[in-house]
């Protein structure tokens, strides 16, 4: 039973959905930009402090939520990307849309499914923030009325992720057939008690792979991404691009690890296959994309597999590994797609590597942050993405799994092609193209100021990291 | 702190010249040489108030620095300086400097973040030279490559992008596996002995089982073999040495491939006795081919730069050889090719530059009789010709004499190989001076001679190769404690598990290292009076 | 009557769900295609909460209880789906005069 003493503990997501009733209620009174903005950001905070205040343990809220370390460190990790999320976007809404208010609803309706997700501890909880986030999510992607192609990414991401949750759906049915029961801690005990796995459970748990895997592209689910990263306005792409995996990755480590599901043998070999053409295919076909958002697609794809690496390892120091780079990983992407929307104008977005020619000769500031970006995402020293990767090395040779470890080197190895030609891009001679001397969207503020920061985050994480590690320390070895 | 003190003037120096250079660039320039100068300065300083030490190998580290950096990994900050690093960092800040001096005119679209790449290069080769945490170690070995790529990819000539990509490619990928062999390695040694640490100084005892050894020292080999250019890794070698300004073919020729040459002695024989072993007659051979390969690629070129680049392969091929003779002397005959070579390719690599720059080519088959217009460029381009094929009185005489005296004892079919690559040096370095400086004149070029600042840093050029070549001694004084502790490690497989930051020797051992220095400094004083003689 | 016959025919209407899905261009059809197989899923989960309720009742009485309860929220959910998807059909038939996706195709690169 839910009690008024257990509010406490899900304060954070009490805050969203309570802002998300208020803006709406807020917009039947006056339309009103800024203020929309400025109380989502608001809100943003005060999730992401309200963590504070939760007791520290592990608590079950009824039999649907735990909140726990590691979910209350996801909870501040997607607070913290929604406000950035927020603040990026209000330049670029103000120039592309006329009617901006309820894409806030939007976003935190789907920010509140992210952070329900990462505290869900039985299916139907799951299930429920899965669609609260995804439903969202369809009107966030076509939310620009003037842009046809981002109906159309909306439509397909729809028919997707409909099919992909109705995947979903059966395994879990399956899962229930063979244990039971909906709660992980349930399955678990079911599973111990009945010791082999059998068929109609291996069955249920790859349909639920496939759910989860469409939504955390991997291959072979990752078809829909680059449409839809490019197809969606940046900043929704950016959402996608983190929050929406990150919650999602966040609860397959909490179902696997807590229920042993990993053990079986089966399931871990259809899981490496899934880490390693991820990595191998993301990485393969993001070489030959113009595209900047559809290459950062593709990226994606094979960061995911490098995360599966850490997943796969099934230890602390995988837990830890992985929460590491997810971290790692928000701060690269949201710093990628926040160059890009900065560099976009009120016709279109700076889709294009081309766009970015010699943009190190006009805006020093912005090529380095991106440069940061581009070499963190690949992995080199005194960037963040470096230690991220030499976590996730070292939770993949403790274990000795050789293949994930050699495939994580190669298509990082595939992988620097990619942004090095981004990178040599922005230091090549001028770029002649006139529409690059129109006005962008980035303004100094907030824009230029939220770059910075990720900047530095990225730069702090690289080189000094041990707060954040000590953290991480604490929280990861919570859910076994 | 002294070494810390050395990395951040040179990032800092690298940082202010990057800021002030959009509004004066003269007095950036100038800043960047001051802080390399500086640091050059505080080196040599240092290296005076300790040169009484180097006798008879009383302790081998001079300076350990560390702080925890990342202990929930087991990373520390570990900077340790001993005779080689001394030698090694002492040589980066001088060529450095040169570099930097020869390219003074050279580069003119953004300067600043020119000079913020090339501090930042030197910065990370130093502290490469200066770590003792693997994973510090590694994370110089790829900071020093970001500055490269950029220097290779804007300033470069040409076929830029394509150098450097290629460059980058193969370091970075090579680098990937020495660092799944140094995790590896971390956990091995946390399982054996329940300290999870990247220390070198607590890894030098792991013991690996055969195989095993073998597969890390393989992850180690193949980032330095890249990094060296040694045969079969090596295509992206002429590449990036040819389309590099003048400043970066210096760094990377003279300075970066010395990082993997380091490696070896620092890591690869002491991490791996046993493997590295084994691993000797691949290794030799892997040097004989490169030497003869190099030299004979070089001899077919015509593009000036590409020739060099052929002859610096050729040359590190000779430092494979040394090192993996286990011998004192060949060991010695090592560290002094490495700063021999260091400084004759930079000499090289400038006179390419300072060509370039006059006539806009590095094709060889357009020059010819230059003496006569320009006899000061043909008077130094010969000296370092003739250091290059290892005229005696030369440092590379000497490093190349003492390597091969090594590894005759060692392996003499390979020996005798490796000699026959002097005698190809000598064709195509003198090709060198005949196609340029003498033969027929191609074409009309008006050519100025050299100015008072490229004499100028010629000039400590031809101070250094002559100094080394006459008396190596001060070289083989410092780096006697590591070459021992060197020798020592490939005589004595079998470890103590502590070997602490001193270098735990008995007296007895000390008596017999002291013969030994006796014996290599009275066999150089014999070799110079005959190579004087000649 | 065994749970078999019940997992074939929610098989079966998945499968004609996927099937809908891949072969047919026409966005209305394709949610109803999404509806069948959430009802595939919902009939599975009733037949099994009935067969572990029928397994346990001796012992708890509300046991198999929460698959029917999970029942009802795919059902709202489903709903929720398809008045977001109706709303975005409408807005590309306003674009594009038509509910076929086959004018979906300018994410081609």
């Amino acid at each position: 039973m839910i009690s008024l003493t257990g509010l406490n503990l899900i304060l954070p997501q009490l805050i969203i959905a309570l802002a998300a009733i208020i803006v709406m209620l807020s917009i039947a009174v006056k339309r009103c930009h800024r203020f929309t903005n400025l109380f989502t950001l608001l809100s943003f905070a005060a999730a992401a402090i309200s963590v504070l205040y939760i007791p520290r343990g592990s608590f079950g809220v009824s039999s649907l939520f735990v909140v726990d370390g590691f979910g209350k460190f996801f909870t501040v990790l997607i607070a913290c990307a929604g406000f950035v999320i927020t603040l990026m976007s209000y330049h670029y809404l103000n120039a592309r849309e006329k009617r901006n208010e309820e894409y806030y609803i939007l976003l935190l309706l789907s920010s509140l499914g992210a952070l329900t997700m990462v505290i869900s501890n039985h299916f139907v909880s799951f299930f429920l923030s899965l669609e609260v986030l995804s439903v969202s999510l369809y009107a966030l992607i076509g939310y620009l009325k003037e842009e046809p192609a981002g109906i159309e990414s909306g439509i397909k991401y729809l028919v997707l992720a409909a099919v992909s949750s109705s995947f979903l759906l059966f395994g879990i049915a399956l899962i229930y057939m063979q244990t039971g029961h909906l709660d992980l801690s349930g399955i678990a005990a079911g599973l111990s008690s009945s010791g082999e796995f059998s068929g109609v459970f291996i069955a249920g748990l790859a349909m639920v792979i496939v759910g989860i895997g469409f939504k955390m592209a991997l291959v072979p689910f990752h078809l829909w991404t680059p449409d839809i990263y490019a197809g969606a306005s940046a900043p929704v792409s950016a959402f996608v691009a983190t929050v929406s995996k990150g919650a999602v990755f966040a609860f397959l480590l909490r179902l696997f690890y807590s229920t042993g599901g990993l053990e079986n043998k089966n399931v871990w070999t259809v899981f490496t296959i899934i880490a390693v053409a991820s990595m191998l295919f993301g990485n393969w076909l993001a070489l030959r994309q113009q595209n900047i958002k559809r290459l950062l697609a593709y990226s994606s794809i094979g960061h995911l597999g490098y995360l599966m690496v850490a997943f796969l390892a099934i230890t602390d120091r995988g837990m830890q590994a992985a929460t590491f780079y997810l971290v790692v990983y928000f701060t690269g992407m949201l710093a990628a797609f926040g160059t890009v929307i900065y560099m976009s104008n009120k016709k279109g977005e700076a889709l294009y590597i081309d766009d970015y020619r010699g943009l190190f000769w006009k805006k020093p500031w912005l090529a380095a942050i991106f440069t940061t970006v581009m070499l963190s995402l690949a992995g080199i020293p005194l960037t963040a993405g470096f230690l991220g990767k030499l976590y996730l090395l070292t939770a993949g040779t403790e274990v000795g799994i050789w293949l994930l470890v050699i495939v994580l080197v190669v298509s990082s190895g595939i992988g620097l092609f990619y942004y090095l030609r981004v990178v040599a891009v922005m230091f090549a001679g001028k770029n002649e193209n006139e529409a690059s001397s129109e006005p962008v969207i980035g303004k100094i503020f907030p824009h230029g100021l939220v770059l910075t920061l990720l900047f530095l985050l990225l730069l702090w994480f690289g080189v000094y990291p041990s707060s954040l590690l000590e953290i991480i320390q604490q929280i990861a070895s919570v859910i076994r | 702190m002294t070494l810390v003190y050395i990395i951040l003037i040179l990032m800092f120096g690298g940082l202010i010249s990057w800021i002030i250079a959009g509004k004066n660039s003269s007095l950036a320039k100038g800043i960047a040489l001051l802080a390399v100068l500086a640091d050059l300065v505080i080196i040599i300083g240092f290296w005076i108030s300790v040169y009484d030490k180097f006798d008879l190998g009383s302790q081998q580290w001079l300076i350990d620095y560390r702080v925890e950096w990342m202990p929930q990994l087991g990373i520390s900050f570990h900077l340790a300086m001993d005779g080689l690093s001394l030698l090694m960092t002492a040589l980066a800040l001088f060529l450095g400097a040169v570099s930097l001096i020869v390219s003074w005119n050279e580069i003119s679209k953004n300067l600043g973040f020119y000079l913020f790449n090339a501090l930042w290069l030197i910065a990370g080769i130093i502290g490469v030279f200066l770590s003792l945490d693997l994973i510090l170690f590694y994370f110089f070995w790829e900071v020093m490559l970001v500055p490269m790529y950029f220097i290779l990819a804007i300033w470069g000539h040409e076929n830029r992008r394509y150098a450097g990509m290629k460059f980058f490619l193969f370091t970075q990928l090579s680098g990937l596996l020495m660092l799944i062999a140094i995790i590896a390695l971390y956990f091995i040694h946390g399982k054996n002995s329940g300290q999870y640490t990247f220390d070198y100084f607590a890894l030098i005892g792991t013991s690996l089982s055969a195989k095993t050894g073998l597969w890390l020292m393989c992850g180690f080999m193949i980032a330095f073999l890249v990094k060296l250019g040694i045969v079969p890794f090596h295509s992206w070698l002429p590449d990036a040495y040819t389309q590099s300004p003048t400043g970066g073919s210096i760094l990377l020729a003279a300075l970066m491939s010395k990082t993997a040459a380091y490696g070896m002695l620092r890591f690869v024989v002491p991490l791996f006795p046993e493997a590295s072993k084994t691993f000797a007659p691949v290794a030799i051979t892997l040097g004989v081919v490169s030497i003869l390969y190099g030299a004979k690629l070089a001899y077919a070129q015509t593009d000036l730069k590409r020739m060099i680049a052929f002859s610096s392969m050729s040359h590190m091929g000779f430092i494979m050889v040394g090192i993996f003779s286990f011998q004192a002397l060949s060991y010695q005959g090592t560290i002094i090719e490495m700063i021999a070579h260091g400084i004759s390719i930079t000499a090289l690599f400038t006179v390419a530059g300072v060509i370039h720059a006059r006539i806009q080519t590095r094709d060889m088959d357009q020059m010819g009789r230059f003496w006569e217009q320009v006899p000061k460029m043909g008077a130094i381009t010969m000296i370092f010709v003739l250091a290059t094929l290892g005229l005696p009185g030369l440092g590379n005489f000497v490093a190349e004499f003492l390597i091969l005296t090594g590894a005759f004892k060692s392996n003499v079919t390979l020996t005798v190989l490796a000699a026959l690559g002097l005698i190809a040096s000598m064709i195509y370095a003198l090709v060198i001076l005949q196609k340029i400086f003498h033969g027929e004149r191609r074409k009309e070029w008006k050519l100025t001679d050299l100015t008072p600042r490229e004499v100028l840093a010629m000039g400590c050029l031809i101070v250094a190769i002559v100094w080394i070549g006459i008396y190596p001694q001060p070289v083989i004084k410092t780096a006697q404690p590591t070459v021992n502790s060197l020798e020592q490690n490939s005589n004595n497989t079998t470890f103590v598990n502590d070997t602490g930051p001193t270098n735990k020797m008995t007296l007895k051992n000390g008596d017999e290292n002291m013969t030994m220095t006796r014996e290599t400094s009275t066999f150089f004083l014999s070799l110079n009076k005959k190579g004087g003689g000649k | 009557m065994p749970v078999n016959y019940y997992i074939f025919l929610s098989l079966a209407l998945f499968a004609i769900g996927i099937v809908g899905v891949l072969i047919r261009r026409n966005a209305i059809t394709f949610f109803m295609c999404i509806e069948i197989m959430l009802n595939a899923v919902n009939l599975l989960l009733v037949a099994f909460s009935k067969m572990h309720h029928a397994k346990q009742a001796a012992t708890l009485a509300t046991a198999g209880i929460d698959g029917q309860i999970f029942v009802f929220f795919i059902m709202v959910v489903a709903a929720a789906e398809v008045s977001v998807g109706l709303a975005i059909i409408v807005m590309l038939f306003r674009n594009v005069h038509s509910v076929n996706v086959n004018f979906l195709n300018r994410l081609k690169h």
